[in-house]
């Protein structure tokens, strides 16, 4: 059906909710509310709250839209694209909102769920979920809850929160509101898959409650949203084609959608998420491998390789330029330890890094087939590295993040002297049939612009960042032209310009490349209906006349 | 027992010259062993062809009450020109004292060397009824293998019910073969000793890296062996006017017993600097400092200071700083009146190496930092850009 | 030559707690590795076989069935082939009632080995006992605290590199000897994933006290020398001041009080 009411929900005497009221305080002693990852430069706030529930939360909603202040939502912080950033007005703070509220197993779908409120880091649910230990959850949830809990240690398996963006200090409310993705993505999908219910609270303060299966758009496309009062809003939704790859560019669209995709991924230019229930998957402990391999072109071939073949599957698959390897083999020189590998060997020219399920007391492990793709690609299974013990796995993934911490040490080291320098990086993603395409068109370009970079990142999913290094302006300014040309090649080949870290407010140039104005607009036009006063999240994703 | 094994034997004579006490003798090319062999191993250690063994025999409670007397091993190091007792050697008479008096038995210190060895009546004023001095060109430098035979020709003739050595590296290689040799229950590395009820020596120590103690007895054998970590007892001031012997004991030894030969030394350390262990004040590198450049920062401080330098495990492995000034459970105990951690987490394994210290300082980025846990005072900031101040300010 | 390389397996201390009502170790959860210093002991050992000829290198270890896992790390990063010593009756053993079976089954499986490598100490124990117990009972010499061992006369002789208070003696022992290793690479080694799929068919052969020529009174608990009759958490320390030194002048300036009202400066 596609119709649903909000509720309202209780008021709550607004003058009562933790609140620094003036910018040169938040300034001076509460400056990491101001800025995001992304380092994008704020445009000042006048409130800071900290509400400690969905109440305090409406109440500040609706105080906001009287004053006609902008609200700005804030979870963890650790978002690349700016869209924590404050451009005025109110910065509201989620962290207090960060309990557990349940534990299931959902019969239907056989499947365990956790249900956790939105400031609860995806570190902490994932911990806890393959500990098995939810803190506070056993005294405060009801016996329904309490049983389940019991089941949930009691079983032999582990469970585990697949979506697994690099940050793992991100808030779970975060990860939904940019759909977020990891290396793990290759093979569960991005944080979308996982979303089993939601509630979301609109600009006027009352809550969507949207649990997934439940509202569908109409033929029309269309969802109708009744308040408390009864008055009726129609969102109607944008009639475009979602590109065939891991997707963080643009609010989902497709016929017959489900509301609950409508908010995912919709960077809370409609609504704070509050609470989510997510799904969880069983663990398969994996060994991780290292694969060394002669040439960027003979790597490509195995990625290509690896996918095709069935009987193997891969939790992810990375991958490390010959730049790329070069540069951790500086980084080694310099302090092995931060590296925390042996030093790579010299026959290593790229490297594919793949997590496969592995039984260590199993004997017959059979891995013939993957032993023949890697010879045909001009390699060997003596040519790799791989560990399978946790401390191993734990240095394996550290490994995985040497590569992009080294890039921003660079560009700090180079800033001191050129501060308008910063790191370019893509988040690029094309479909299957274009890896080797659009690995073509980056190489001839950036070799023949003699500039300092290396290619990493998701093969799997065909999301390879490309991080130049500038060493001058002048590089920059080229790099970014550059950039603007693979943006365009990506779309050309039906992929998007931002695979995982969304558009927030530093992105909406590229986003112009991928959606046509008729688009935007129809984007627009749902912004309009479900936030008229354009209070929530000002400069994500779409430019709004006026604001 | 002592079993000769006479099909094995070749009459090579060897352990009739490693003997201590005459008590085994080739006659026939074969071994003979005489009444007065006091079991204590030197020859089974000795036989080149595994002719010999030793069969130990449970013993009975009343034989184990026959032991009697807390001994001492006085480890020497080089001093002045010649060699005299380490200041663990006063910690371990501390404890002897306090033992010997509660069980109402004599305090013997045996200190093994060769002609340069000197300042042995100090250990009577610290606290000892008996210096045993076993003298011998061959004990001028350490080895383990001619110590163990003395030593454990001593125990097997002496018959001690305590037996203590310093767990300093010299004391963590010799005790367990001596343990080994004479079948003996040996402790290491103790940080308590008590009497209990029984008479039993109860020794307290460290275990999974300092996580937990045991207390741990050796209710079968004789001596109860232990070797107590230095650094952590204390002791009081001389009594000049105590009495107490000093005896000789006639060593045999002979260089067949000696199967490790020092080729080369290299020292990191020159005869003026004083060893971490010995420093009242240190100032100590952990991985906090980023870089072996920053190291010099630590130096200037403690020079600064009148101290010296020491670090964690972590920056020996890395090389930046020398084994000789490692602290931690794998490393040196120091037991300073002054100790700063310097971007040092404060692992257990670490704590357990300085936490006898009197007074900790710690400086560290990380408020979670365990360090602060036993830090007197604490600073939670980047020490790269505090101590550069602090130098400042302390050399004005 | 033969070199065997005794290891043990340990729980992962950093991650070890103390139950504060039982004061028992709380080892659930905790990963079970092989003892890092073991595994200096087998890296110096894979590192002479790389270095010199026609070595074969044997890993023994004494431990619960699971300890299979640490000698299958062994087995990984090249180890030829591997001994494991499980069942029940080893149970409960002190450093002597190890080093004893350890030194019995030497002589009644390997006994013509040329060099033993151990390593400093188990991470759990820390005694650094067995090395030279199980050096006294075969009646070879021991050398504590290598950092560097070099063949001189092949199956011969060995110079060792060691430390010692001052810094570094190297001392030459005839084999056959026992070397204790206190240092290894500053990175622990990686294996490829053929040597982890070859590892699988390596001999790993567990052996039971029955195959032993050992009186069962002479194991475990029954054989052990020292008895532990009591467990309980370390002190907890008293926690002094702390401040926040992100002014730096300022925190300077408060140290060097405290330290002149303590008398350091």
């Amino acid at each position: 059906m596609h119709e649903i009411t909000s509720e309202a929900v209780p008021s709550v005497d607004f003058k009562g909710i933790r609140c620094i009221n003036n910018y040169s305080e938040i300034c001076q002693d509460y400056s990491p509310y101001l800025c995001d990852e992304s380092k994008l430069a704020h445009q000042g706030a006048q409130y800071l709250f900290f509400p400690t529930n969905e109440d305090e939360l409406s109440a500040i909603f609706k105080e906001m839209r009287k004053k006609n202040v902008t609200v700005t939502l804030s979870g963890a912080r650790t978002g690349l694209v700016g869209g924590a950033v404050p451009y005025g007005g109110a910065v509201v703070s989620l962290e207090r909102f960060d309990e557990i509220r349940g534990l299931r197993y959902d019969n239907q779908s056989k499947e365990w769920r956790v249900r956790a409120q939105c400031g609860v880091t995806i570190r902490d649910l994932n911990n806890w979920a393959m500990k098995k230990d939810f803190p506070g959850l056993f005294e405060s949830g009801s016996a329904e809850t309490k049983a389940f809990l019991k089941k949930y240690k009691e079983s032999d398996t582990t469970y585990f929160y697949p979506p697994d963006p690099t940050e793992m200090g991100a808030a779970l409310g975060g990860t939904v509101s940019t759909n977020a993705s990891g290396a793990r993505t290759y093979k569960y999908g991005a944080t979308r898959n996982w979303v089993r219910w939601i509630r979301v609270m609109v600009a006027s303060g009352e809550v969507l409650e949207i649990p997934r299966g439940t509202y569908f758009a109409t033929p029309a496309g269309e969802f109708t949203i009744i308040n408390s009062a009864g008055n009726k809003t129609i969102v109607k939704i944008p009639k475009y084609a979602m590109p065939h790859t891991k997707n963080a560019a643009g609010i989902f669209s497709a016929p017959n959608m489900d509301l609950i995709d409508l908010f995912i991924g919709s960077e809370g230019i409609f609504g704070a998420i509050t609470e989510i229930e997510v799904a969880l998957q069983k663990w398969n402990n994996p060994i991780s491998i290292v694969q060394f391999l002669p040439s960027d072109d003979t790597a490509i071939d195995f990625v290509i390789a690896l996918r095709k073949e069935k009987s193997i599957r891969p939790e992810f698959i990375e991958f490390y330029s010959s730049h790329a390897l070069d540069l951790l083999r500086e980084k080694q020189k310099e302090d092995p330890k931060v590296v925390g590998m042996p030093s790579i060997p010299d026959y290593a020219t790229s490297a594919v890094f793949f997590d496969l399920p592995f039984d260590p007391e199993n004997k017959d492990n059979d891995y013939a087939k993957l032993e023949k793709i890697v010879s045909r690609c001009g390699s060997k299974l003596g040519m790799s590295w791989a560990g399978y013990e946790q401390r191993d796995l734990e240095r394996f993934r550290n490994f995985r993040h040497v590569l992009p911490e080294t890039v921003n040490t660079i560009i700090a080291e180079r800033k001191k002297k050129i501060p308008e320098l910063y790191k370019l990086g893509t988040d690029l993603a094309v479909p299957d049939h274009a890896l080797e395409e659009i690995w073509g068109f980056y190489t001839s370009i950036l070799e023949r612009a003699e500039l300092e970079w290396v290619a990493f990142g998701h093969i799997g999913n065909n999301h390879i960042h490309i991080n130049i290094i500038p060493r001058s302006l002048k590089e920059m300014k080229e790099g970014l032209l550059i950039y603007r040309e693979f943006a365009k090649k990506a779309v050309d080949l039906g992929g998007t310009i931002s695979a995982e870290h969304g558009i927030g407010k530093i992105k909406k140039e590229f986003f112009s490349i991928m959606f046509s104005n008729k688009e935007l607009k129809e984007m627009k036009a749902v912004k309009n209906a479900l936030d008229p006063d354009y209070m929530l999240n000002p400069g994500n994703v779409l430019e709004i006349e006026g604001t | 027992m002592l079993n000769i094994t006479t099909e094995k034997c070749t009459g090579c004579k060897i352990c009739e010259k490693v003997c201590p006490f005459g008590a085994i003798v080739v006659i026939d090319a074969i071994a003979q062993v005489q009444d007065n062999c006091t079991l204590c191993g030197a020859c089974v250690n000795s036989c080149p062809v595994d002719a010999l063994s030793i069969e130990w025999k449970p013993v009975s409670k009343e034989e184990l009450d026959t032991f009697s007397g807390i001994f001492i091993w006085g480890e020497c190091e080089e001093r002045d020109k010649g060699i005299a007792p380490k200041k663990v050697v006063r910690e371990l008479l501390a404890q002897g004292r306090k033992l010997a008096d509660s069980l109402d038995q004599t305090l013997t210190v045996v200190v093994l060397g060769n002609d340069k060895l000197q300042g042995l009546e100090t250990l009577i004023t610290y606290g000892a009824d008996r210096v045993m001095r076993c003298q011998h060109t061959l004990l001028g430098s350490f080895t383990t293998d001619s110590f163990t035979n003395v030593i454990s020709a001593i125990i097997s003739k002496e018959k001690p019910s305590i037996f203590l050595f310093g767990a300093t590296p010299h004391g963590r290689e010799l005790a367990p073969r001596v343990a080994a040799r004479l079948h003996c229950g040996l402790t290491a590395d103790c940080t308590d000793l008590e009497i209990n009820e029984k008479g039993e020596l109860i020794q307290t120590r460290p275990a999974f890296g300092g996580n937990i103690m045991a207390s741990i007895i050796s209710p079968y054998t004789r001596p109860q062996m232990a070797t107590v970590r230095p650094n952590v007892f204390s002791f009081g001031d001389p009594d000049n006017a105590r009495k107490g012997e000093i005896v000789n004991v006639n060593v045999v030894l002979s260089p067949a017993a000696i199967k490790t030969k020092v080729v080369a030394i290299e020292r990191l350390r020159n005869e003026k600097e004083v060893s971490i262990e010995n420093s009242d004040i240190i100032v100590s590198a952990g991985r906090g400092c980023q870089k072996k450049e920053n190291l010099k920062l630590i130096q200037e401080l403690a020079d600064t200071l009148g101290g010296v330098m020491a670090g964690s495990r972590a920056i020996v492995e890395l090389d930046w700083i020398p084994h000789t000034k490692q602290v931690g459970q794998s490393g040196l105990t120091v037991g300073p009146q002054l100790y700063m951690a310097v971007g040092i987490s404060g692992a257990i394994q670490h704590l357990v190496g300085m936490n006898s210290a009197k007074t900790i300082i710690a400086i560290n980025k990380d408020p979670d930092a365990p360090i602060f846990k036993v830090a007197d005072f604490g600073i939670v900031g980047n020490a790269m850009e505090i101590l550069p101040i602090l130098i400042r300010e302390l050399t004005k | 030559m033969k070199i065997l390389i005794c290891v043990k397996q340990v729980p992962e201390i950093t991650d070890v707690t103390i139950n504060p009502e039982t004061g028992t170790l709380m080892r659930e959860g905790v990963d079970s590795i092989l003892n890092p210093f073991c595994e200096y002991a087998v890296e110096m050992g894979l590192d002479l076989k790389r270095r010199y000829s026609d070595i074969q290198t044997v890993a023994i270890s004494m431990g619960p069935p699971q300890a299979r896992t640490a000698l299958m790390r062994c087995l990984e990063m090249g180890i030829d082939r591997a001994i494991l010593l499980a069942d029940m009756k080893f149970a409960g053993a002190d450093t002597w009632a190890t080093a004893f079976t350890l030194a019995e089954t030497i002589r009644a499986m390997e006994n013509d080995f040329d060099l033993i490598f151990v390593g400093k100490q188990a991470i759990d124990g820390d005694t650094a006992q067995v090395g030279p117990e199980l050096s006294e009972i075969l009646n070879i010499p021991q050398i504590m605290y290598a950092v560097g061992v070099d063949l001189i006369d092949t199956n011969k002789k060995v110079w060792v590199k060691r430390e010692i208070e001052a810094g570094y003696e190297i001392v030459e022992i005839k084999l056959p000897g026992l070397i204790s290793l206190s240092k290894g690479p500053m990175i622990r080694s990686v294996s490829s994933f053929q040597e982890i799929l070859d590892a699988r068919k390596k001999e790993l052969r567990v052996v039971r006290a029955s195959e032993l020529p050992i009186d069962e009174n002479e194991l475990g608990l029954k054989g052990s020398l020292t008895q532990v009759i009591k467990i309980f958490p370390p002190q907890v320390k008293k926690t002094g001041i702390r401040i926040d030194g992100s002014e730096p002048q300022g925190a300077a300036k408060k140290l060097i009080e405290f330290l002149k009202e303590r008398k350091f400066v």
